[in-house]
C-alpha cells in the first residue's frame, strides 16, 4: 500500500504535493494513483514508435503537468527531460529515457 | 485572509484535460467557490454559455486535445466575454503568457502548482479586481452612449486641469430642443437611437481632437476639448450620423461655447457659461440657423448684472424697493367700458439701478425660488390693496395675482392665500389668480389639483398667456378655468379680415365653446380696442386704457 514514507523514500517531495492537496493524505494518495494510472504513459509508447513525435510531446507535456503537481520529483525530472527533447523534435533514440519514466511509474505502482 | 461571503456566490469554471490537476484545483477552491469543471475547450464555452454572468472566474488550461485554451480565449475575446468574466490561464510555459495576455488573459497560473494560499489569493484578486471594474464601469458611464456621467466628467476634467496647467480647453454643452417630441411623437426607442446618433457624432470629432464627453439630463451633451477655431464641426458631424434619422427640418441643435485661456474659473464654472450660452439661443428663438453660441462679454455683464440683483434681493424687500402696480381690466360687452378688475405687477425701484425691467430679474428670481417670496409680498400687498380701496373709496375692486410654477409646488400655498383673504376681510371672488399656460403643461395632474381646489373655495383663476405655450386644444377641456387671457403676441398686428385677426377670432370662438371670457392683454390702441369689441371679446386690458399705475391712481377710474 502506498504512503507518505514510501514516497519520501523515492524521492517525491511530499511536502510540496500534500500541500497542493491542502494537506488531505488520503486525497494526495488518491490523485497520486489517478496521476500513475493515466493511460498517456502507454500511449507516448505507441506515438514514440511511431515516430510522432509531436504526438509525444503533447502526451509528455501533459504527464508532465500531472507529475510534476502531485511532486513526483524524480518521475518529474525525466519527463521534464524528455518534454524538451520532443519540443526541440530532437531525432534521438528515446528508448532509454521512456524505458527509465516507466520503470519508476512501474515502481510508485508497485507500492 | 478569506474574504466575506458577500451578496453573492462565485462560481469557478476549471478547465483541465488532465482529472488529477482539475481535482487538484477543486480541492484548493471548494472552500471559498462554487467550482464547476470541463475537460476541454468545448465543453468550457458550452459551460461558459450556459452561466453566463453567473461565472466569477475561469481557470484555463491551454494545452488541451479538441480545442485548445487559446482558440478558447480567442472566442471569447472576439465575443468580448474576456472583458466580463476574468480568465486565468494555467500553464508551465514562459512563452505562452505574452500570448495569452494579448488574448485577454487577466493572471497566469504555473505548472507545478504554487501553493494553495497563492492560488486563492491571485483568484481572489482577479475576481474582486473585476467586479470592481464593472462597478465603477456601471457607476462612471452613461449605458446608453458610453459617455461618462457628469460626475466623473467633472473628476477626469478637473485632474486633466491639474496635469495640463497650460493646455488650452473649450467647455462646450450640446443639446437637442425640445428633444421630449421626438420621444413623444417616435417612442423612447427612436429617442434613443437620436441621442446614440449624437453620441456618435461627437465621438467622431474627439477621435480626431484631444477630449472627454458625458450626457447629462436626457438630450444634454458635456464636451471638455482642446481649444476649437469652429465648433461646427460638432454640429456637422451630428448632422451627418442624423442623416438616417432625421430629416434636416427636424433636426433643432444647439451649442454653446466658453473658452477659458487663463482658466480662471472653476470646470464647474466654465460648463456652467457655457451651458447659460446654450441656452440664451433657446431664448432668442433658436431655430432660424442658430445654432452656436460662444459665451461673451455681453453675457459676462449680464452675469454680473444678476448676481448684482440676486445680492441686492434681501434688502429690497425690507426696505420696500419692490412696489406693486395695478393695470385695469375693463369689461367692454357694454356700450361703456368698465373697470371690472385690475392685474396686480411687481416694480422693483432700485435706488442705484432704477426701474429695473421685471422680465429682468422675474426670470432669475424663478431660477433659484426667490420668487415665491417675491409672489407671495406681492399676494399680501394686493390683499391689503383691495381691502383699503373698499375703505378708501367705498368699493371692491378684484385684483389678480400671479402665481407661478414654483409657488404651484409648494404645499402651503392655498393656506397661505386662505390666510391673507381672511385676514384683510375679503371675499374669495375678488381674488383672483393668473396661473401661466405653460404650468399646466409641466405637472398636469398637479396643478389642476391645486387649480380645483382654489375654485373650491370661491377663487377665479384665468389662464395666463394662452396661446404662448404648447398647450393642445385637448389640454384645455380638462382644465378647470374661469378665464382665458389671450396672449399679447395674438394682438400685435390684427387687421381687419387678416391671418391675425382670424386666430383671435378662433380663441374667441374656443373660449365661448368653453363658456370662458376672454381678457385681451396688451391692447394699445383704438382700432385694436375696437376690432376686439366686435369680434366678441369679453375683457381688455392694456395701455390703451391704462398702463400699470401705483393704488392710489386707481380712484380715476371708479
Amino acid at each position: 500500500m502506498i504512503n507518505i514514507e514510501k514516497l519520501q523514500a523515492f524521492g517525491a517531495d511530499t511536502q510540496t504535493g500534500l500541500a497542493r492537496c491542502m494537506n488531505k493524505e488520503d486525497f494526495y494518495l488518491k490523485l497520486i494513483g489517478m496521476g500513475l494510472k493515466e493511460t498517456r504513459f502507454e500511449e507516448l509508447g505507441t506515438a514514440l514508435e511511431a515516430k510522432n513525435l509531436e504526438k509525444a510531446f503533447e502526451l509528455c507535456h501533459s504527464l508532465k503537468g500531472v507529475i510534476g503537481n502531485l511532486a513526483l520529483d524524480p518521475l518529474y525530472k525525466e519527463i521534464c527531460e524528455m518534454t524538451e527533447l520532443l519540443r526541440a523534435k530532437t531525432d534521438t533514440d528515446y528508448t532509454g529515457i521512456y524505458k527509465k519514466i516507466m520503470d519508476m511509474r512501474a515502481e510508485l505502482l508497485a507500492m | 485572509m478569506k474574504s466575506i461571503k458577500g451578496l453573492f456566490d462565485h462560481t469557478v469554471l476549471i478547465v483541465d484535460d488532465e482529472i488529477t490537476n482539475r481535482e487538484m484545483l477543486a480541492n484548493i477552491l471548494a472552500d471559498e467557490y462554487k467550482v464547476i469543471m470541463a475537460s476541454d475547450g468545448k465543453e468550457a464555452l458550452e459551460k461558459i454559455r450556459e452561466y453566463g454572468s453567473r461565472l466569477s472566474l475561469v481557470l484555463l488550461d491551454l494545452l488541451m486535445p479538441n480545442m485548445s485554451g487559446f482558440d478558447v480565449l480567442k472566442e471569447l475575446k472576439e465575443k468580448g466575454i474576456s472583458s466580463e468574466i476574468p480568465v486565468i490561464v494555467l500553464t508551465s510555459e514562459k512563452s505562452s503568457e505574452i500570448e495569452s495576455l494579448h488574448l485577454g488573459a487577466a493572471d497566469f497560473l504555473t505548472k507545478p502548482y504554487d501553493l494553495p494560499e497563492v492560488i486563492l489569493a491571485r483568484v481572489r484578486h482577479s475576481i474582486e479586481l473585476f467586479e470592481n471594474a464593472r462597478l465603477i464601469h456601471a457607476t462612471q458611464y452613461d449605458k446608453l452612449t458610453g459617455f461618462y456621467n457628469p460626475k466623473y466628467f467633472f473628476e477626469f476634467a478637473s485632474q486633466f486641469d491639474e496635469r495640463y496647467p497650460a493646455e488650452k480647453m473649450d467647455a462646450l454643452v450640446i443639446n437637442f430642443t425640445r428633444f421630449h417630441l421626438l420621444n413623444e411623437l417616435n417612442g423612447q426607442e427612436f429617442g434613443d437611437k437620436v441621442l446614440n446618433a449624437m453620441a456618435d457624432g461627437i465621438r467622431g470629432v474627439l477621435i480626431r481632437n484631444r477630449g472627454i464627453a458625458a450626457r447629462r439630463d436626457s438630450d444634454v451633451f458635456y464636451v471638455y476639448v482642446t481649444h476649437l477655431e469652429d465648433y461646427g464641426i460638432f454640429i456637422d458631424a451630428m448632422k451627418t450620423a442624423f442623416s438616417p434619422l432625421l430629416k434636416g427640418s427636424e433636426i433643432r441643435l444647439r451649442l454653446g461655447a466658453y473658452f477659458d485661456s487663463d482658466r480662471s474659473h472653476t470646470i464647474k464654472e466654465r460648463f456652467d457659461h457655457a451651458l447659460q450660452a446654450c441656452n440664451s439661443i433657446r431664448n432668442k428663438g433658436g431655430n432660424n440657423g442658430e445654432e452656436i453660441c460662444i459665451y461673451d462679454k455681453e453675457m459676462i455683464e449680464k452675469d454680473k448684472f444678476d448676481a448684482h440683483l440676486l445680492h441686492d434681493f434681501e434688502a429690497a424687500l425690507e426696505q420696500k424697493q419692490f412696489k406693486v402696480n395695478y393695470q385695469p381690466k375693463f369689461n367692454i360687452k357694454g356700450d361703456k367700458p368698465v373697470l371690472c378688475s385690475c392685474e396686480a405687477l411687481i416694480r422693483w425701484i432700485h435706488p442705484e439701478l432704477g426701474f429695473v425691467r421685471p422680465d429682468l430679474f422675474i426670470p432669475l428670481f424663478e431660477e433659484n425660488g426667490l420668487v415665491t417670496i417675491l409672489d407671495r409680498y406681492v399676494w399680501e400687498e394686493s390683499a391689503r390693496q383691495i381691502r383699503k380701496w373698499k375703505e378708501e373709496l367705498g368699493v371692491t375692486i378684484p385684483v389678480s395675482v400671479n402665481v407661478s410654477r414654483v409657488d404651484l409646488a409648494d404645499p402651503d400655498m392655498t393656506n397661505f392665500i386662505t390666510k391673507i383673504v381672511k385676514e384683510n376681510g375679503l371675499s374669495p371672488k375678488d381674488y383672483m389668480l393668473e396661473v401661466t399656460e405653460s404650468a399646466y403643461t409641466d405637472n398636469q395632474k398637479h396643478i389642476i389639483e391645486v387649480v380645483k381646489n382654489l375654485r373650491s373655495l370661491g377663487h377665479k383663476v384665468e389662464m395666463d398667456d394662452f396661446g404662448s405655450g404648447y398647450s393642445s386644444l385637448n389640454m384645455l377641456t380638462s382644465m378647470p378655468i374661469d378665464a382665458l387671457k389671450m396672449d399679447k403676441a395674438f394682438i400685435r398686428n390684427i387687421k381687419p379680415g387678416n391671418k391675425d385677426m382670424k386666430l383671435v377670432e378662433l380663441v374667441l370662438e374656443i373660449a365661448k365653446s368653453l363658456e370662458v371670457p376672454v381678457v385681451a392683454e396688451g391692447v394699445e390702441t383704438e382700432d385694436e380696442y375696437k376690432m376686439l369689441k366686435a369680434a366678441g371679446c369679453d375683457i381688455i386690458q392694456g395701455y390703451y386704457f391704462s398702463k400699470p399705475i401705483p393704488p392710489e391712481e386707481m380712484e380715476k377710474f371708479v
